[in-house]
């Protein structure tokens, strides 16, 4: 065994993932190569990690914490509910409204203001032609000249 | 209380049945969620969303079913879950890199207080490599080296929780210690502990 295939089963070796006849090859390399056996050792000690995180005692406010987060969450989801009905429902109603407003103030301002008839006489006999040959000349030739 | 007689007395929204699993089963659901998210006080958090969870659709739950398959279930999913939205590391930052932050850290806090003894926080720096190694690994690598390790849950029982067959769940696991261990190799040669 060389250092390379060593390092390519190592970490099975030190999970016990391996049959006794490997096993016995690693063992034997690791007692003649000062390496890889520092390496091996740094390696277990760093898998050994997890074995000293499993929790072995219990929180004990684990349950109230739960209990009091259940009873939140209930009022939560009432308060979540009167949201959902304020962006659904009220919402809406009032951008229709706000909408409906905004299309018969335009129409208002739209319409042309009501002036005395003689002024508003005098102002279509000047315009009005003028408009009209606007509308009979075509784009296309209007863009040509 | 059996595991039946919880689930029968919490269908019908039993108090002191809820209390009972609770009980009987925090550990399990700290230690998985924290075996995927490597934060005491997240793991608690998300755990207590778990039992919240069950509590709820309890009534969905079917009586041939493993209550332990489907806390393992939730608390995987929820864990998940958990780190997709939490997602901190910097997609340019390499995972060397990533360990050299979090244990300079971990030096300056231990220089401050003086008194920490230098065992451990060498075992806090290797926790942060072994955490960082494990949370760099593919979704489903991650799951079954947690079930495995943390909760010491046979090829079959991952196979179970996972939805996956057994030899899924072997070669899942082959290919996570393969990455872990290329990983802790370079960090080893690269001396960044
Ligand atoms: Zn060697």
């Amino acid at each position: 065994m060389n250092c390379k295939t060593l390092h390519k089963e190592l970490i099975f070796f030190l999970e016990g993932d391996l049959p006794l006849e490997k096993r016995e090859q690693l063992e034997a390399h690791l007692n003649e190569c000062p390496d890889c056996a520092a390496f091996a050792a740094d390696i277990k000690k760093t898998l050994q990690v997890t074995e000293n995180e499993k929790s072995t005692e219990v929180n004990p406010f684990f349950y109230t914490r739960v209990k009091a987060k259940l009873e939140n969450n209930e009022t939560q989801h009432i308060a979540a509910f009167e949201n959902v009905f304020l962006r659904k429902v009220l919402q809406p109603v009032l951008f229709s409204i706000l909408l409906i407003i905004g299309v018969y103030s335009g129409i208002k301002i739209g319409q042309p203001a009501p002036v005395n008839v003689f002024s508003s006489t005098q102002f279509d006999q000047e315009t009005v032609p003028y408009l009209n040959e606007m509308e009979t000349e075509s784009i296309e030739t209007f863009l040509m000249e | 209380m059996s595991e039946a007689e919880i689930i029968e007395q919490l269908k019908s929204g039993s108090e002191p049945a809820f209390k009972q699993l609770v009980e009987n089963y925090q550990k399990l659901v700290v230690n998985t969620c924290f075996g995927m998210v490597h934060n005491k006080h997240d793991a608690e958090d998300i755990a207590q969303d778990v039992f919240i969870e069950v509590y709820r659709s309890v009534r969905k739950f079917r009586a041939d079913a493993k209550l332990s398959t489907w806390l393992y279930r939730i608390a995987v999913n929820r864990s998940l879950n958990f780190i997709r939205d939490n997602k901190k590391r910097k997609w340019f930052q390499s995972f060397e890199d990533s360990v050299e932050t979090k244990t300079k850290a971990l030096q300056n806090l231990a220089a401050t207080k003086s008194d920490q003894p230098g065992f451990q926080l060498e075992n806090q720096q290797r926790a942060v490599l072994l955490h960082e190694a494990i949370s760099a690994l593919p979704k489903n690598q991650k799951v079954a080296f947690t079930l495995s390790k943390y909760e010491d849950l046979s090829y079959s029982e991952i196979a179970e929780v996972m939805d996956l067959s057994v030899s899924s769940v072997e070669s899942l696991l082959h290919r996570a210690k393969k990455n872990l261990q290329k990983k802790l190799y370079r960090c080893y040669k690269k001396k960044c502990l």
